[in-house]
């Protein structure tokens, strides 16, 4: 998926807009798992080190570099929903 | 083919954020993120599982592994310290992937500068969240703000090294370094009741983090997810922000709450107990429990639902009033409250409730005390001075339960202990309610 970076630049205004839109009417009761569950997706960056993991080359540095931040990612994306699995079935059993 | 997997990915993290808003839908928002997620992760493979080794699957699987044992094993009570936790790892993982693409000599100018800012961003995420995480286990305390701002001059001074030194080889650790410091400082002169504020502010550069970094991988999906979580993590934090009627820039700057004011009372509170409490409660037509961090502290969650079942048996309504910032995070009663099956339509907001408290025969102050001051309406010299409040000083009777007399967070007196419709029950939290509910027993 490429795009100009002005193209670049409107989708993040867009997206962060949405973001905005969406969110700013979330109930109190919600702010925990609405926090944990976008916790969890900023771990979406796993992505960058999927893509970048394969051309780090020969040093042998770099390319654990890039392990620590796939174990990091991993971790905050499979913990992170983990979690609001937890809390949100806290509220949904009082249902 | 990628594409459109992509396209339903970032549809699908859209709708997840939807559905987070309401209470009936957002069980279902945390699977379609889910999906969303394991869609955009999947793509970023391009169909070519060949390229990656066995370190590279190993690490996920071991990683993924811990993610879940970890949270499955953590208490409800800390969970402000686990989210802290989680997000330091997405803001390090940023971090460092933008160090290996600076690393990368053929990068283009303008992606260097994006890439310097994702990694600044990154590791300050890092290397705050954890000092958060320490601080919101109770270490660190006692570290001073004096320390924080040599700090905040130091910082500057020792930037412009390298520019004096003209230093190229390992600048960027030398920026990574600062970056951690940086962090670690800032959260550290923090106090504890400001880390509503630190922790969405945090998870808010995470996402900022990890947009940047989709744009030196030219990846649309990161830039959209990143950029949802950057905004929704702001407008926890102005939320936050505005329940304290503080700025941001004054709760990053620390230190609130450590000028010594005025906290001395000029009458002695009157003491009561346990079966006093219950005479008093077994009297009420409703009742109003505004939990504070005590509760939380206490673990005494399992004791309000106790006590509340109690209540409702003699017919007498509960309600629970909820400060926005009440709690180590964003909603942190109302989770506590869930926990042991409160339901969250007996759970109230501060615009909800504060009109219904000059009706309301008895209110429960647990462990809560600078949202309750009354302070934040009359005194314009209160460091609290315009912040929301509960109005609690103005039911009819107040009972507060907590250890001592000790000024909350804002280090202040709070008038509200000796007014005159107000009794204190001194004993923890957990303690002092289930003497309540023994006593009720006997009346």
């Amino acid at each position: 998926m490429e795009a100009t970076f002005l193209l670049t630049l409107l989708i993040t205004f867009l997206a962060s807009f949405i973001g905005y839109e969406l969110i700013s009417k979330i109930p109190q009761t919600l702010h925990t798992p609405l926090m944990s569950g976008s916790n969890a997706i900023s771990g979406i960056t796993l992505i960058a080190a999927i893509l970048i993991y394969p051309e780090v080359g020969d040093s042998q540095i770099l390319q654990i570099i890039v392990l620590i931040a796939i174990a990091f990612a991993t971790l905050n994306i499979v913990g992170g929903f983990s979690v609001t699995g937890r809390i949100l079935g806290m509220f949904k059993k009082n249902d | 083919m990628i594409e459109i997997i992509l396209l339903i990915s970032a549809v699908l993290f859209i709708f997840a954020l939807k559905l987070f808003g309401r209470p009936s839908t957002a069980h279902r928002a945390n699977s379609f993120a889910m999906l969303a997620m394991a869609l955009a992760v999947f793509s970023a493979f391009n169909f070519d599982f060949s390229k990656y080794d066995s370190a590279f699957y190993i690490t996920i699987v071991v990683s993924g592994l811990l993610g879940v044992l970890i949270s499955k094993r953590v208490q409800m009570t800390q969970m402000p310290e686990l989210v802290g936790l989680f997000n330091g790892f997405g803001g390090g993982a940023s971090g460092a992937i933008a160090y290996v693409e600076l690393s990368n000599t053929s990068l283009p100018i303008s992606d260097v500068f994006v890439a310097i800012f994702s990694m600044v961003i990154g590791i300050f995420t890092f290397s705050g969240s954890l000092i958060a995480v320490l601080k919101l286990r109770g270490k660190l305390n006692n570290f001073s703000t004096k320390l924080g701002n040599i700090f905040s001059v130091f910082l500057p001074t020792i930037l412009i090294i390298p520019a004096v030194l003209e230093m190229d080889t390992f600048l960027n650790e030398f920026i990574i370094l600062v970056a951690l410091i940086a962090g670690v400082i800032r959260v550290a002169v923090i106090g504890g009741a400001d880390m509503p504020v630190v922790i969405a502010f945090l998870n808010s550069l995470s996402g900022i983090a990890a947009m940047s970094a989709g744009f030196i991988v030219n990846s649309i999906i990161l830039i959209v997810a990143g950029a949802l979580v950057g905004a929704s993590g702001i407008i926890l934090t102005l939320l936050m922000c505005a329940a304290m009627n503080r700025t941001l820039l004054d709760v990053l700057k620390g230190g609130f709450g450590t000028t010594t004011t005025n906290n001395e009372y000029d009458k002695d509170p009157i003491s009561t107990s346990p079966e006093d409490v219950a005479i008093q409660l077994s009297y009420a037509e409703s009742v109003v429990i505004v939990p504070g961090y005590g509760m939380a502290v206490a673990q005494a969650q399992a004791a309000v639902k106790e006590l509340t079942n109690t209540l409702k048996d003699k017919n007498i309504e509960v309600k629970f009033a909820i400060h926005p910032v009440a709690g180590r995070m964003p909603g942190h009663m109302n989770v506590l409250l869930a926990e042991v099956d409160i339901d969250y339509e007996d759970m109230f907001t501060l615009e909800d409730i504060n009109s219904e408290f000059s009706s309301t025969d008895v209110v429960l102050v647990l462990g809560a005390n600078d949202v309750v001051n009354p302070l934040a309406r009359t005194d314009e010299e209160s460091p609290i001075y315009g912040m929301p409040i509960l109005d609690v000083d103005l039911a009819k009777q107040v009972v507060v339960l907590k250890r001592s007399m000790s000024p909350g967070y804002a280090g202040i007196a709070n008038p509200l202990f000796i007014n005159h419709n107000a009794k204190m029950l001194f004993a923890d939290a957990k303690e002092g309610l289930e003497n309540i509910i023994k006593s009720f027993e006997l009346v």
